[in-house]
Formats: C-alpha cells, structure tokens, sequence
C-alpha cells in the first residue's frame, strides 16, 4: 500500500523559469512550479498576480516568452490547447464551455468524438459519457439531457466529467467552484480527492481559503507574476498567507483626503435593498456630497453589476434607487444622465463600452453632450468647439488634433477621452468601473488628482477597482462585496490592505462583524 | 496660425475633406466606365444622353440614400423592392380617389413605405429581430397585400400629374425634375449624417452599438427613425418610377434591390456600418447606373446582361468593398 502510493506520487510536471509579457506588462517573472501525481496543488494570489497567466501556459492557450516545461522528466512545449491535452493536461475554466444546445453526452465527447464510417458513433459516445460522468460522481445526469435544460451546478459537475473523458493526468481547476452552492462545492471536494488517490496531479485555484484549507496538499502563492513561495498546507496561518499575497509598497501618488466631518446633509445617492437575478443581493449604500466611494473585494463579486444596475443598464432590478432623497426609476443610461439625476458611468472596457474608435477624438468627445449643444437636432458647432477645446486642456489629452480618430490614440488618452466626454455634462453622481486599467502610471496619478478634485468641487464618486491600492489611496471608504453582497464597510484608517484581502476572501476577522452593513 | 486656420477648415464640407480611398476609386471606375462606353457608342459622351443617365440614377439616387443610413447603423432593408412598388401603386391608387387624393397621393405614397419602415425598425430595435429577417418578411408581406389589392393584375389606376412632373419634367430647362429631387434629398442626407445629433448617432451606433447606447443616447429611437426613413425614401422612388412610366407596375422595384446595396457599398460604406459619406453614395450610384447602360448600349440579351452585372459588383466589392469594413 505504501510502496504502491510512493510509486505514484512522483514528479509529473515542471515548469522553469517561465516568464511572459504582454506589451509593457509582465504577467509572469521567471516562475517555477512542481506538480506532483496525487497531490492537490493550490495557487493563490491577488487579482492580477499571474494565476491565470500561468494556468494558461500549462494549458497552452499561451506560448511564454522564456523558460521552459517538463512532463515525465522530458521536455515539452504546447502550441496549442490541443497539445496540452494530449500531453495529458485538462482544464475546467470559471466560465463554463458547454454549448447549451448540445445534449451531455455530445459535450463531454465534443472534441473527439468516437466515429464509425465518418459519422459519429452515438452509442459509443454514450458509453463514454457515463463513464465519465460516473468518474465525476454525476452518474444521476443523463447523457441525453440538454445541457440547457441542468441547474448551473450541474452543469460544473459535467464541465467536470468533460475533462475527465480525455484522461488527464493533470486536471487545472480555475475558480471552478465559484458559481456552485456548498452543498455542490461538498460533492465536488469528494469527487476531487478520489481522483487525488487515483493518482491524479491537481492544479486548484480559488480565492476561497477555507475551501484550500480542507482540499489542498500544499500551496503556492503568485504576487505581482513572481512566485513568492510553495509551503505544505497547514504550516501557514491565514495571516501569513495574506502577507505573503500582499505586494508591493505602494508610493505615495494619491493626493491627501479631507477629514470628513458627519454630516445630516441628504446624500445624493442612497440605495435600498438593491437586487438583481441573484447576484447582487440586499445592496444599501449611500455616497455622501464630495465623498469617493471605493467598490472593493475580488473580481466579480458583483461590483460591475452594481454600477451598470445603478445606470439603468440592467432589467428586473429589485430595491430602491434614491437621489436627492427621491426616489427614481432608471430605465436606461438616457434616463440615468437627465439633468434630474446628473449620474455617468466610466465603463470597464473602454474599447467596446466606451469609445466608438475609428471615429474621430471630437466626435467621442462630445457624443455624450450632444443633446445639449444643439438645437432642434442640429449641432452647434462653435459650442462644441468651445467645450471640446477646454476638455482637452483641462485633462491634458495628448492627440495631434481633434480631428484623428480616437483609435489612434494611447491608451492613458483614450480612457481621458472616456472620462472628458462624460464631465462635459458635469455629472453630480460619477460611477467608475476600473477605470485605470491597463493604462500607464503617470496617467493614472492625473486621474487621482482628478477624482479628489471633482469630489472637492462636490461630486459623488463610486469607484469600483481591482487595485486594492487605489482603494487604500482614493477612497473615503470602502465597501468590500462578497457574493453580490456587501460584507464590510472599511472606513478612514480601517481601509489597509490586510482588511481588504482579508474581507474580500470572507474571513472573518475579529473586528469585521460590527461595521458590516 | 492654428487658430485661424481652423474655422476655415470648418466650413469646407466634411465629405470633401479627407477623400476617402474608396470614393475615389468609384470616381476613378466612373471615368473608366465613360471612355469604355464612348468607345462602342460615340453618343455616349452627348450632353443629352448623360443628362438621361442621370435622370434614371435619380430613382435610384433616392432610394439608396435610405440604404445607405440603414447600412451605416451596420444593419440592411431587404423590403426595398416592395416598398418602392408600395409606394408606385398607392400614390396611384390614391389619385383614383378625385381631387383630394390626386393632392394626396404623392405623400400618401411616402406614408405607405414609411409605416412598412415603421415595421421595421420596431422589430430591429425593440424586438431585436435580425434586420435581414424582419425587413424580408415585411417586404413578403407588402407583396401579399399589393397582390390582394390588384388582383394580381397590373393596377389600372394612372399616376397624377404632379408625379409625373417631379419624374420626368423640367423645371429648369434642362435639367431634369428628378434630378433636382434628388439633389434636394442628397443634399438634406448630408445635413443629416454631418450636422446633427442623429447623424452622429447613426455612425456611433454602426461603430459600436453599446458605446452608444452607454451614452445614454436612445439607440432604439436611432434605429426606429433610420428604418422609417429608408421606407419611406424607397416608396417614394416609387412614386418617382410611377411617375416616369404613368403607372405603377408589380414588380418595378424588384430591380432596386441589389442595384442600391451595390451602390452604398461601392461607394465605401462599410457593409458592417459606422462609416462611408454620402458623396461616396452618389459615386456608386452614378457607377451603377452607367454599368446597367453599358450593358443594355451594347445590347447584350438580359440573361448575359444579369450575369456580367453580377459578376462586376462581386469583382468590384473584392477589389476594393471589403478593405474598409475590416478596420
């Protein structure tokens, strides 16, 4: 029994030095990592830390610049997903990879099916698919189900049994319990570790530390794309991990914050009990006058639901949305910048949310205004000129001329162009959705300065952001949302990276009950 | 020096400004298409018969304009053909009903393809049918009910007399009735895709929809109106064709289908929408036009005539119609 273990638990996989860039960006820097059959491996580390990077290689969906991989001892190299998986390498994304339309069994045999003079074989198919699906401990799931017509849980446990059919030796989870209840997460930890002493190597990623707690053999963390170390599970307590994800020092770009006194002035933005489809759920907040509202806790939690629901993006929103203490209804984003409610929304990818990019940085510029300078439709156009001229001026927008088109610009100057368009309109509420990434450093100190100015001059700011230090250096307070829910409310001094990290992977610390909303 | 140069810049047309490749070639094309036909016809170059040649891109000069705001939203109208016949047989139908429907006809006409537009636009922008769906059912729908209300036979109802004056005469000697309407609304085009809020809709919405729509600009408004226009603008060709040839007929508009996607595109539109100038439009137009006419000079019989037609606008989209829309 134990020779037998010892046989199979050797070192399967290797990676060496990997490094790889995108751009200016490294996402990973000369990171090492051993894999071992029968063991469960997990990977922690911020958002941004080179996790996915990593998983990406392994799966070779990426090729890296440098380094190199080693399987059984040999060397390989993976040019695509297909080669990584006849190496013996599968991977069960976050996002699921079912075609709904399809029934169970022709996902799970979906990229080789079993053919029998050139047409598929759909007993053989079938064959294979309740075999898996029994490895998977799903055998109640019917090869013959659509996918569309199975609960989301369900549809985890197949994405499960899909890459088991392909008999890997590795099997990557990538956040793969996030959309699953616990009782699912509890049937999948048992499916998990009997394919541990099958012999299996798992690579298991997760921001969830209890679920690492109970499943994992032994750990390694990845801050800023450089591993930071790997460690036997159990010999670190969750602090120590915590500081071990926590980067960088971070230097002191944020301009200072006012002292705030309490004020009984009626905030111009309150929510009450704001839900949407489950994943926001009892949602309260208020933004004060001149107050930056932080948005904290991993990504996709809900913070970017949060603002589109508050723009009048999102249909079937339950709650109430108050403004001036008033209540409104926000049907559209036309709804949500009226004169009324005076609200913008800084989008996420201003590539496809906020900028039209082959049309020209004037068009951009006052797309967003053009209701109001103009006159029974028709632009007055020494109006535009005016306000265009004092936007790029007061914002600094480096472009050769209005008239290029914004595409051609930086992607520090694009994201200006996104935020300029929208104070054209002067807006009282201003929601931002990360609004600083992938754009330089000095860019994003201009937009610091520029957030604390606009809350100055009295705007109300909510800011969502994956960069807990933006958070620690904008913001007035923070909330910090878990599951679509808000789970603590980081205030002055409070708001540390410790509490941040802490309170977005739910732990819950001796101080954060109190302040939770 | 800047500053003074720049409001210059201004008032110098936007269409003129920066000359798109694509415009020039179908410019380029249109002179290669005139030596080619002065070659097997030396009337070809005469004053008269280019004026003639004009006259008929006029009809299609209408309708394509329509296309052409619908292309640029980056969706299509398939209900051409009976939108125009639509708009021929009301107007003439209309006239049948004395002296206030000979008054009403040529707007009644208009109405008629506008409510088809209508249609339209409420199953694209509301509905969010596929254009390419919802545009070819309304258009088998305005064929059942002409069918149903000619019998299936020619209508017998005449075009007014007004119609048949803004189609076929001449206010100013000269130059013909059509060909001024069509400058009025070629011209009232471009007002409207440079100077106003809608015109910059139109191209934001082809660029990328939900940019728009996350300007908190009404995008499903944009699409209704665009739609309703190009009915509206198809039926009255149709009012124009009816004009021109005293009566309306079943199938007159099934020849302005493919004629006026062609034009649009030929004249740089990007088929995917958000860019291309009316100038642009009036190029392909006129291009299409001569190419029908060369054809037909060189008395080719129609089965060759439709191949070769065919054959040149899928050539000339390679050549030059696909470069843009993969920006």
């Amino acid at each position: 029994m134990e020779a037998e273990s010892e046989g199979r638990t050797g070192l399967l996989f290797r990676m060496e030095g990997i490094s790889k860039r995108y751009g200016g960006v490294r996402a990973l820097e000369n990171a090492d990592l051993p894999v071992t059959a029968g063991r469960i491996h997990a990977i922690l580390g911020e958002n941004g830390a080179g996790k996915s990077t990593l998983i990406k290689v392994m799966a070779g969906v990426v090729a890296p610049d440098e380094g190199r991989m080693l399987m059984d001892g040999r060397e390989v190299r993976f040019s695509s997903p297909a080669d990584a998986n006849a190496a013996g390498i599968a991977c069960i994304f976050q996002e699921l990879s079912l075609i709904p339309d399809l029934s169970v069994a022709d996902n799970i045999a979906i990229s080789d099916p079993p053919r029998r003079f050139g047409l598929i074989d759909r007993r053989a198919q079938r064959r294979i698919a309740e075999e898996a699906l029994a490895r998977a401990g799903a055998s109640d799931i019917h090869p013959r189900t659509l996918v569309k017509d199975l609960p989301l849980s369900r549809r985890q446990m197949v994405e499960i049994a899909k890459a088991l059919a392909r008999n890997p030796r590795i099997l990557i989870l990538d956040e793969a319990t996030s959309a699953l209840t616990a009782t699912d997460v509890t049937k999948v930890f048992s499916v998990l570790k009997r394919l541990r002493a099958e012999g299996l190597a798992l690579l298991y990623i997760s921001h969830r530390m209890h679920e690492i707690a109970e499943l994992a053999d032994e750990c390694t963390v990845f801050r800023n794309g450089r591993k930071v170390a790997t460690y036997q599970a159990g010999t670190r307590t969750d602090t120590e991990v915590i500081e071990m994800m926590i980067g960088r020092e971070y230097s002191n770009v944020f301009p200072p914050k006012p002292a705030r006194a309490a004020t009984a002035e009626t905030p111009p933005l309150e929510l009450k009990k704001l839900g949407w489809t489950g994943r926001l759920r009892d949602i309260s907040l208020t933004v004060g006058r001149g107050e930056v509202v932080g948005l904290g806790g991993l990504d996709g939690q809900g913070q970017r639901e949060l603002l589109l629901a508050l723009f009048g993006v999102l249909r079937g929103c339950t709650g109430e949305v108050l403004v001036d203490g008033k209540p409104v209804s926000i049907s559209s984003p036309a709804a949500a910048r009226k004169r009324g409610v005076g609200m913008a929304l800084i989008p996420e990818d201003r590539k496809t949310e906020g900028l039209m990019l082959p049309m020209t940085v004037r068009e951009n510029l006052s797309f967003a205004v053009l209701d109001r300078i103009s006159r029974a439709g028709i632009i007055d156009h020494a109006e535009e000129n005016r306000l265009i001229d004092e936007m790029v001026k007061l914002l600094a927008i480096k472009t050769a001329g209005v008239d290029i088109p914004v595409g051609a610009l930086s992607g520090g100057n694009q994201q200006k162009v996104v935020i300029a368009k929208w104070l054209m309109r002067q807006p009282r509420i201003i929601l931002l959705n990360d609004p600083t990434r992938g754009i330089d450093v000095g860019t994003k100190q201009e937009l610091y300065q520029l957030l604390r100015r606009l809350a100055d001059a009295g705007a109300s700011i909510l800011f969502y952001s994956t960069d807990y230090d933006e958070l620690i250096g904008c913001c007035d307070r923070v909330l910090v949302l878990y599951d679509g829910r808000v789970v603590r409310t980081l205030e002055g001094d409070g708001i540390t990276e410790h509490a941040l990290i802490a309170s977005a992977l739910n732990i819950d610390g001796p101080t954060s009950k109190g302040e939770a909303a | 020096m800047s500053e003074m140069t720049r409001p210059a810049m201004l008032r110098f047309p936007k269409l003129f400004r920066r000359v798109d490749p694509a415009v020039a070639t179908a410019f380029a094309c249109i002179v290669l298409l005139l030596i080619f036909g002065s070659l097997n016809e030396p009337n070809f170059l005469s004053p008269d018969y280019l004026l003639q040649q004009l006259k008929v891109a006029s009809f299609l000069g209408v309708i394509a304009t329509g296309m052409m705001i619908v292309i640029l939203l980056g969706q299509i109208d398939l209900s051409v053909p009976w939108c125009v016949a639509m708009g021929g047989m009301m107007a003439c139908a209309a006239a049948a009903f004395g002296p206030v429907g000979e008054a009403l006809a040529i707007p009644f006409g208009i109405f008629c393809g506008m409510l088809i537009g209508l249609v339209n636009g409420v199953g694209v922008a509301y509905l969010r049918i596929p254009s390419m769906i919802i545009t070819l059912a309304t258009n088998a729908v305005a064929q059942g009910l002409m069918v149903v209300y000619t019998g299936g036979f020619s209508p017998q109802d005449s075009a007014t007399a007004a119609m048949r004056i803004i189609a076929t005469g001449e206010l100013i000697p000269g130059v013909p009735n059509a060909v001024i309407i069509w400058a009025i609304i070629g011209a009232g085009a471009v007002f409207l895709l440079t100077r106003t809020t809608f015109g910059r809709a139109v191209y934001a919405i082809g660029n990328r929809e939900r940019a728009a729509y996350l300007s908190g600009v009404d995008t499903r408004r944009i699409v209704l109106i665009a739609f309703a226009i190009s009915g509206a603008l198809s039926a009255f060709g149709g009012v124009l064709l009816a004009g021109y040839a005293s009566k309306a007929a079943q199938s007159m508009g099934d020849t302005y289908l493919l004629p006026s996607i062609a034009a649009v595109v030929l004249g740089g539109t990007s088929i995917l929408g958000g860019r291309g100038s009316y100038l642009g439009t009036i190029a392909g137009v006129i291009l299409i036009t001569l190419l029908q006419s060369i054809l037909s000079v060189m008395q080719m019989p129609e089965a060759g005539r439709q191949v070769i037609y065919g054959i040149v606008i899928i050539g000339m989209l390679l050549l030059y119609g696909r470069s843009p829309a993969s920006r």
